[in-house]
């Protein structure tokens, strides 16, 4: 039965299976890039370098840092979104000896 | 979503502003006041104290802090008025506590570690340099020095032909390795020369594609002076080629590393 299933049913179940593949591979991408702000705090330094050479002026770089913290907050909205730490807010001593800053 | 919000209890008890920014921490046992300089609006900053330990802390509203430029020179501005009379640890931006009790408890559980930290960091202070060229001029001066890229680049223009593909790409590689080895040389020649002035030195990954070094330089406080001469002197000798951006004094940022044990206090 079951390859006579597959062969009655490969036009649908081949494809369907690669999708399902692909967007979890997708899902677990976009998942990395959501919720990783290195790439934000990078461009954050080379922006303050760019101010400090003198290569633009203040208001370019208000308006583009402006750009970069609303990227960081929603970075920031993922990560609660989707239970992982975020870095910032509140903060105590850790009664339990797992927990890291 | 730039705040958390703060579930209300009785509010008789938790004032909303009952929150701790902490700066940094020093050794201290009386109470001091360092003005109104705080991050967020000009907010009193003054000192939480366990034992001979003191927090250097404003109050603030239970939020979390974007590191604009605004918020960040604010926070590094109290750190640099405090450390004209201490020796500081430096707290990482945007850390807030719910309470002075909490920061009390930081203090006490990390006494031991704090204390060690600020002996071993008594009257050092951190200078950053960073140093860029401009990639264009160096590679016009390797082409002038090097016999090898010189006869590579006039048999690339004499020729026409698709011979010369190989010469572009060995012409290619030889001018990336020369860059390579040439910023390698300044750096480690930079770093040669300032050994001696400092204590200890870090480098950092640079930032962006003209930087070739990013370092830090733990200084003792004495040597502050022959410091300040030193780095004027081989910026002098680069200034053709290299610029030098120096920065400082800073609580020492990149040489203290104390990981605390904290978490997320809703």
């Amino acid at each position: 039965m079951g390859i006579l299933k597959h062969l009655l049913f490969w036009p649908v179940t081949g494809p369907i299976a690669g999708v399902e593949w692909s967007l979890s591979k997708v899902a677990q991408v976009v998942d990395e890039e959501l919720t990783d702000d290195t790439p934000i705090k990078q461009e954050l330094m080379e922006l303050q370098m760019q101010l400090e050479l003198g290569d633009i002026d203040d208001d370019e770089y208000v308006r583009r840092e402006a750009v970069l913290m609303a990227r960081l907050r929603d970075v920031r909205a993922w990560r609660e979104r989707l239970g992982k730490g975020v870095s910032g807010g509140p903060v105590k001593v850790s009664s339990s000896d797992d927990a890291e800053a | 979503m730039s705040e958390t919000q703060l579930h209300s209890p009785d509010p008789t008890q938790a004032p909303i502003e009952g929150g701790k920014y902490v700066y940094c921490i020093i050794r201290s046992d009386r109470q001091r006041e360092f003005g109104g300089i705080g991050i967020g609006g000009s907010n009193r900053v003054y000192t939480v104290h366990h034992n001979d330990l003191a927090a250097v802390v404003s109050d603030t509203p239970i939020v979390i802090y974007d590191p604009t430029r605004e918020n960040v020179l604010a926070h590094e501005f109290v750190n640099e008025t405090v450390m004209k009379e201490h020796t500081v640890i430096p707290m990482s931006f945007g850390t807030v506590f719910r309470s002075e009790e909490d920061v009390t408890e930081l203090l006490r559980s990390t006494y031991q570690a704090f204390s060690e930290v600020l002996d071993k960091m008594q009257d050092k202070i951190e200078f950053g340099l960073k140093v860029l060229w401009d990639r264009d001029k160096v590679v016009s001066s390797l082409e002038q020095d090097n016999e090898e890229i010189r006869r590579l680049k006039d048999e690339i223009t004499r020729h026409t032909s698709s011979s010369t593909y190989f010469a572009r790409m060995q012409l290619g590689r030889l001018v990336e390795s020369s860059l390579e080895e040439t910023s390698q040389r300044y750096v480690a020649d930079i770093h040669e020369f300032l050994k001696s002035v400092a204590v200890a030195s870090r480098s950092n990954k640079p930032i962006g594609d003209r930087m070739i070094l990013n370092a830090a330089f733990l200084v003792d406080r004495a040597q502050e002076g022959p410091f300040d001469d030193r780095v004027k002197e081989i910026s002098r000798k680069y200034e053709d080629i290299l610029t030098f951006k120096y920065s400082g004094p800073w609580p020492p940022y990149n040489f203290v590393n104390i990981k605390l044990k904290l978490e997320r206090a809703d």
